[in-house]
C-alpha cells in the first residue's frame, strides 16, 4: 500500500464508529470556528437522564406480584402481606391471581415433577420485563426433600432466577430485603 | 393396641363383615408393610361408643398380591386402597385400579418396596438392615 | 340436560394449596366433583426410612404446615413409647400448654382464609393474621422459632419456659379472648357470610362414620368422638376439659365450632397454669446411639387440630423400618363428592373453606 497518503487517525479510533464520527465532526467545525451551543447540549442530556431515569423508577416502586403460594413458604407470604411486615409501603400491593397483570413470581414452596409444566405455562403469559424471586430453600435447591424421586432440586432448572432467599422458611423481614434488592437491579443501580 | 391378629385373604370379606356387625363401623386406615420375603396388609377398625381398636393383619406370598375389595362395606376404604395399591405394587380384584398420587411416572418400581432403591449417591454411609 | 366439564385448575386463589378439580356442571349444579390430587407428593414415608430417630423431626414438621408442632409431639410419642421412655412431669404440662396454644393460632388461620374465600371480607383476613402474630411472637419466645420449632426431645422439651412466660400469656389470651367476641359480633350479622354459609354442605352422623371422618367436622355433625377425652394423654384430665358438638352438620356449624374450641383452649391453658408442678423438664440429648427398643410395633393416636392422626411405626435398631401415617384430611377429601352434589357452584368454595384441608398432608 505505498503512495496512499497518511491516514489523518489511528486504527483504533477507527474501530469504534461513534468516536469515528465525533472525530469527523470536530475537524469540520474546527475549520468554522463555531462555539458550540451549551444550553441545547445539557437540554438533550437532561431529558434522556430523565426519561429512562423516570421509567425506571415508576417500573421499580410498583412491581405487582403473583400468589404464587405452594406449601409452607406460602402461610410466610401471607404474613407478609398483612399488617405488620406491610408490603405495600414499598409498591407491592394487588397480589393478583392472573399472571397478565403481574411483573414479579414469587416461588414459595417445594417444585415436583408434576407442576413443572403449569409454572412453564404462567411464566410465559407473564409480560415482560418481569421477575423471579426463589423464596426458601426448597424453590432454591430442594430443599429438605433432596433425595426424594419426585422433587426438582430447585426452581431455576426450570426458569430464570434474580434474587434467592435462604431460610427454612425465611422470616418475612428477610423477604422485605429481598425486594429492597430486587427494586435496586430493576432501577440500574446494580451492575448484573 | 389391644387385639391384633391374623386372618386368611379367603376369609377377609367375612370377617370384615363380623366386625362391622359387632360394633366396629369405622375403618382407619389401609396400608402394608414390605419384609423382604413376605407382605403383609393391614387394617384398622374403631368402635366409636364403646373406644375400641382392632387390628386385622393379612399375609401376602411375593408370588400371588391381591387383594380383594372391602369398598362396598367401608365407603372410606376407596382412596386407602387406591394408594395402597400404587405405592406397594397389589392388585385389588374388584375394582379398576387408577393412579392417585404420582403423574407421568413410566415403568418404575412401586416406590414404597424395599428393593427400590434411590438417592444412594447422596450418601456416604452405608445402607442399614 | 347437557353437561359441561370444566377444569379448576391446580393454581387457584382459593383452593389452599395445589389442588385439581374437574368439575361436571349441569347449567350451574354440581353433578360430579373428582379432586385429582399428588402436585405436592414428596415420599416421606420412604425418606424416613433413611435416617435415625431423632433426625426425622425435619420431615414431620412439614406435614401439616399450619400446625407443625402437634405433628412434632404425636412423631416423638411414637418414639417415646416404642423405647419405653416415659415423659417428665413438669414437660408434660408445658406440651399440653404449647399444643393448646398451636391449636388457637391453627384455627385463627382458619377463620382468616375461610372469609377470603367466601366474599373476599379480607378485613377478617387482616385482623385474623394479626391476632395470630402474637400468639406466634409467644411461641417464639417459648422455642426460639416462629413456624417450625424442633422442641420436642425424648422425655421431655428442649428448653423450658422463660421468665414472665405466664403472666404474657395470659394478657394475650385475654386479649384473644374479647377479639374473637367482635369477630362472632361482626360476621353472624353480616347477611353475605350467612346466606352463603347456612344450609350449604350437609353431612349427616351416619355418612361421617362411613367416611372415616375425624375431628371438628365430626363433631359438627353430632357426634362426640375427641382423642383427648377418650384416649386421654399428658395433662387433659387434671385440667378438666369438655367437648363441643354441635348437631345441624352445615357449613356454618364447621365454622362455629372451631370458634368454640378456640374459648376452650384458652380455659386449659389457664388451668394448667395453676396446677403446673416445679421441677425439671428438659428431655434427653439428641446421640448417635439411640436407647434400646423395647417393644416392635406401636401405635399412637393424637387430637391434632384438624382431626385425628395415628402413626403405627415397626421400629428397627437405629431408624424407623416403616412408619404409616393416617391424615385426617385424606377421607374429606374423598367425601367431598359426596357433600357437594346438587349445589351450586359458588357453594363449592364455601364448602372446600369449611372442610378446612391442608394439602401437604393429603399427598404424603
Amino acid at each position: 500500500m505505498e503512495g496512499q497518503e497518511k491516514r489523518p487517525y489511528s486504527d483504533a479510533a477507527f474501530m469504534d464508529s461513534k468516536q469515528e464520527m465525533d472525530l469527523l465532526v470536530s475537524k469540520s467545525l474546527a475549520g468554522r470556528e463555531v462555539k458550540p451551543n451549551v444550553l441545547f447540549a445539557n437540554l438533550e442530556k437532561t431529558t434522556k437522564a430523565l426519561s429512562s431515569g423516570m421509567v425506571k423508577w415508576s417500573r421499580k416502586n410498583s412491581l405487582w406480584p403473583m400468589q404464587f403460594g405452594l406449601a409452607c413458604c406460602a402461610i410466610e407470604l401471607m404474613d407478609f402481606g398483612s399488617s405488620r411486615i406491610d408490603a405495600e409501603r414499598r409498591g407491592f400491593l394487588m397480589f393478583r391471581a392472573t399472571p397478565r397483570q403481574c411483573d414479579v413470581m414469587i416461588v414459595a414452596g417445594w417444585v415436583t415433577k408434576s407442576i413443572v409444566p403449569e409454572i412453564k405455562r404462567l411464566y410465559e403469559q407473564m409480560l415482560s420485563p418481569k421477575y423471579v424471586i426463589a423464596y426458601g430453600e426448597c424453590a432454591t435447591c430442594g430443599g429438605p426433600w433432596f433425595e426424594s424421586y419426585n422433587i426438582m432440586k430447585g426452581i431455576d432448572q426450570v426458569l430464570p432466577v434474580d434474587v434467592y432467599v435462604a431460610g427454612c422458611p425465611p422470616k418475612p423481614e428477610n423477604l422485605f430485603g429481598a425486594l429492597v434488592k430486587l427494586q435496586k437491579k430493576v432501577g440500574g443501580e446494580v451492575e448484573v | 393396641m389391644r387385639f391384633d391378629r391374623y386372618e386368611d385373604r379367603a376369609n377377609l370379606a367375612d370377617a370384615l363383615e363380623q366386625m362391622k356387625a359387632k360394633g366396629f363401623s369405622y375403618l382407619e386406615k389401609i396400608t402394608a408393610v414390605d419384609y423382604k420375603d413376605h407382605m403383609e396388609a393391614l387394617y384398622f377398625l374403631v368402635d366409636i361408643e364403646k373406644n375400641e381398636n382392632e387390628l386385622i393383619k393379612v399375609r401376602l406370598e411375593n408370588s400371588s398380591l391381591w387383594l380383594p375389595t372391602v369398598m362396598e362395606l367401608f365407603k372410606s376404604a376407596d382412596w386407602y386402597e387406591r394408594e395402597m395399591a400404587e405405592m406397594f405394587g397389589i392388585t385389588i380384584r374388584g375394582r379398576k385400579t387408577e393412579r392417585l398420587l404420582l403423574e407421568k411416572w413410566d415403568g418404575i418400581d412401586p416406590p414404597l418396596r424395599k428393593s427400590f432403591v434411590w438417592g444412594q449417591e447422596y450418601r456416604n454411609r452405608e445402607q442399614k438392615g | 340436560m347437557q353437561i359441561t366439564r370444566i377444569n379448576i385448575g391446580p393454581i387457584h386463589p382459593s383452593t389452599h394449596g395445589v389442588l385439581r378439580l374437574i368439575v361436571d356442571l349441569d347449567g350451574d349444579t354440581i353433578e360430579k366433583v373428582e379432586p385429582h390430587i399428588g402436585f405436592l407428593h414428596r415420599g416421606v414415608e420412604k425418606l424416613v426410612e433413611n435416617r435415625m430417630y431423632m433426625q426425622n423431626h425435619v420431615y414431620m414438621e412439614k406435614m401439616d404446615y399450619v400446625a407443625p408442632l402437634a405433628v412434632d409431639e404425636l412423631y416423638v410419642a411414637t418414639v417415646e413409647e416404642a423405647m419405653g421412655i416415659e415423659v417428665k412431669e413438669r414437660a408434660q404440662y408445658i406440651r399440653t400448654i404449647e399444643l393448646e396454644l398451636q391449636r388457637i393460632a391453627s384455627h385463627l388461620f382458619f377463620i382468616g382464609t375461610l372469609c377470603n374465600d367466601i366474599g373476599n371480607l379480607f378485613t377478617v383476613f387482616i385482623w385474623c393474621f394479626a391476632d395470630r402474630d402474637r400468639v406466634l411472637r409467644l411461641l417464639e419466645t417459648a422455642t426460639g422459632s416462629r413456624m417450625f420449632y424442633a422442641n420436642m426431645r425424648l422425655g421431655g422439651v428442649k428448653q423450658d419456659f422463660p421468665k414472665g412466660f405466664e403472666e404474657d400469656v395470659l394478657d394475650c389470651m385475654d386479649y384473644i379472648e374479647k377479639r374473637t367476641k367482635e369477630y362472632e359480633r361482626f360476621l353472624e350479622k353480616n347477611p353475605i357470610f350467612m346466606e352463603r354459609m347456612k344450609n350449604v354442605g350437609i353431612l349427616s352422623s351416619e355418612d361421617a362414620i362411613e367416611y372415616g371422618i375425624s375431628g371438628p367436622t365430626l363433631r359438627a355433625s353430632g357426634i362426640d368422638y375427641d382423642t383427648r377425652k377418650n384416649h386421654p394423654y399428658y395433662a387433659y384430665e387434671k385440667a378438666s376439659f369438655s367437648t363441643q358438638v354441635l348437631s345441624r352438620g352445615d357449613s356454618f356449624a364447621r365454622y362455629k365450632i372451631r370458634v368454640m374450641e378456640i374459648r376452650e383452649s384458652i380455659n386449659v391453658i389457664r388451668l394448667a397454669f395453676k396446677k403446673m408442678p416445679e421441677g425439671d423438664a428438659i428431655g434427653m440429648p439428641v446421640k448417635l446411639v439411640p436407647p434400646p427398643i423395647k417393644k416392635n410395633e406401636v401405635i399412637v393416636r393424637r387430637e391434632l387440630p384438624r382431626g385425628e392422626n395415628m402413626m403405627y411405626m415397626v421400629a428397627d435398631k437405629k431408624g424407623p423400618y416403616r412408619l404409616a401415617m393416617r391424615s385426617a384430611i385424606f377421607v374429606s377429601m374423598a367425601a367431598l363428592d359426596h357433600i357437594a352434589r346438587g349445589h351450586k357452584l359458588a357453594d363449592l368454595f364455601a364448602i372446600m373453606g369449611s372442610l378446612d384441608f391442608v394439602m401437604a398432608d393429603v399427598d404424603k
